[in-house]
């Protein structure tokens, strides 16, 4: 007789009724929103996650989910279901909006000549405010005609090192056109080191977005980028986000979010705006 | 004209607020004609003692909504068990908006707020046991199958046991069958409960 082998572990099985159940949990929890082609990718992350917290299966974990008061678990799986990683032109959708709908919005109704004001939350490693100058500079013909200053945030200090050395590989410069790699960027060793006009085009500042003691001095913006950020927020860290932009957003001014982030689930304080390249989110012409 | 850098935002050192408002300054802003310094009063008042009274009362006349969202912010950050009761008197409101941002922010108060919950669904108004509900179901916490089980087998309104096994549907566990078949036998002849509280069954039973 053949000694049969130890038996393994069995893999929680997620059912197609668990999928929808956690579907419309970590929408509500998230905006989040997994069509059932992602069902792999999720139900991988939900196992990683089972097997982590030793809840035994889909039931346990999601009880464990939906009642853990810290919210510490809800994190952890966010974590595992967001990618977080950038690079130039992330969403270049989003930078057709500024130049094509947003920034002839705003200049329409500017009264005086003072710059435009951009900020860019979080910073990360420089590829988002640098491509919104290029892009600027590139796809905007009101460029000549209108100051513009950019200023790019985070609360890691050596990421904005690193977004100031400008720097970068060639994974995070890929979608990046030739000619602009060319007209931008010089090659150096493996990477690509970012032109000094565009590296002196963005002003980088530490501020800790929930923490008026920093945010109090960011005022008067017409256009904030906060991508991929609130997913990792909690709901009243969410919230108290939410207030600040619209302490420091111009009145008619805009918030562009990650393409699965939304406003509306957030706070009330601003209005959906559909573009025809994205939907973005405006401060009141009328708020103060 | 093109992209220009300047210092524009200057040190935290050379911007300090002109001069830190006492507690006093900031209630009495709170009733200013402007609705930016109602706004920036509330969200200052997070260290003031009392603070939770205050910005409560101000709560129900507070006509413009980003100030409102302000309050109810600072509210669900001081964590302060006796604000959810000052908050729960909104509930009675006509403003619709009002009632729903309050029904949020007591669900994101992390601090213990049964007895206002259990005041609720004394509620004789039906539609404010409703709101208890939704509280309950927007709330973390690991009792609100308890809670929701005693709504169903002790609200004597179809429209409140429906809410609470809609939610049901979601925070359920076996613990909750019986007390659904129960519901569905006092409630015999309602289409609706017999239809909620079957998908509910399901869910639960995984079938």
């Amino acid at each position: 007789m053949r000694a049969s082998p130890p038996p393994s572990e069995p893999v929680p099985a997620i059912t197609g009724e668990d999928f929808l159940k956690f579907k419309e949990f970590f929408y509500r929890k998230t905006g989040i929103n997994f069509e059932p082609a992602k069902r792999y990718f999720v139900d991988k992350r939900l196992v990683e996650r089972i097997e982590a917290t030793r809840t035994g299966d889909f039931r346990g974990y999601f009880t464990l989910l939906r009642f853990l008061d810290s919210g510490e678990e809800l994190q952890q799986l966010t974590n595992l279901m967001t990618v977080n990683e950038t690079y130039f032109l992330r969403e270049e959708y989003q930078f057709r909006c500024l130049v094509d709908s947003i920034l002839p919005e705003i200049v329409q109704r500017r009264t005086g000549s003072h710059p435009i004001r951009i900020w860019c939350i979080p910073s990360s490693s420089g590829e988002e405010p640098y491509s919104v100058a290029m892009y600027l500079m590139e796809m905007w013909s009101g460029i000549s005609d209108w100051d513009v200053e950019i200023i790019s945030s985070d609360i890691d200090t050596s990421i904005l090192r690193r977004a100031r050395a400008a720097r970068y590989s060639i994974r995070s410069v890929q979608h990046v056109p030739a000619l602009w790699l060319e007209k931008y960027f010089k090659g150096v060793a493996n990477e690509y080191q970012l032109c000094d006009d565009l590296r002196q085009a963005v002003e980088f500042t530490r501020v800790n977005l929930s923490e008026p003691a920093d945010t109090f001095r960011y005022r008067n913006f017409d256009v904030i980028f906060c991508r991929n950020l609130l997913i990792y927020f909690d709901d009243v860290s969410r919230k108290t986000a939410a207030e600040t932009f619209y302490e420091a957003l111009n009145p008619g001014g805009y918030i562009c979010l990650g393409h699965s982030e939304s406003m509306s689930r957030i706070s009330p304080l601003f209005k959906v705006c559909k573009f025809p390249e994205a939907i973005v989110y405006r401060k009141g012409l009328e708020a103060r | 004209m093109g992209l220009v850098k300047r210092k524009a935002i200057p040190p935290a050192e050379a911007a300090k607020p002109k001069q830190e408002q006492s507690c006093m300054e900031l209630a009495a802003c709170l009733e200013d004609a402007d609705p930016r310094t109602r706004r920036r009063a509330a969200r200052d008042m997070l260290h003031c003692p009392h603070a939770a009274g205050v910005l409560a009362s101000r709560l129900n006349r507070e006509p413009d909504t980003a100030v409102r969202e302000v309050i109810l912010t600072t509210l669900v950050r001081l964590n302060d068990p006796s604000a959810a009761g000052r908050m729960a008197d909104c509930l009675r409101s006509e403003d619709a908006a009002l009632r729903n941002e309050v029904i949020e922010a007591i669900g994101l108060l992390a601090c213990d707020v049964s007895d206002v919950l259990r005041s609720l669904l004394a509620d004789p108004d039906p539609d404010i046991r409703i709101f208890a509900v939704n509280i309950l179901d927007s709330r973390r916490q690991p009792d609100v199958e308890s809670w929701l089980i005693e709504v169903i087998e002790r609200d004597a309104h179809l429209n409140v046991c429906a809410t609470a096994v809609d939610v049901l549907c979601e925070a359920g566990s076996e613990a909750a069958v019986d007390p659904l078949l129960r519901l569905k036998d006092r409630f015999r002849s309602e289409a609706f409960i017999q239809f909620a509280a079957n998908r509910a069954l399901k869910r639960i039973r995984g079938a």
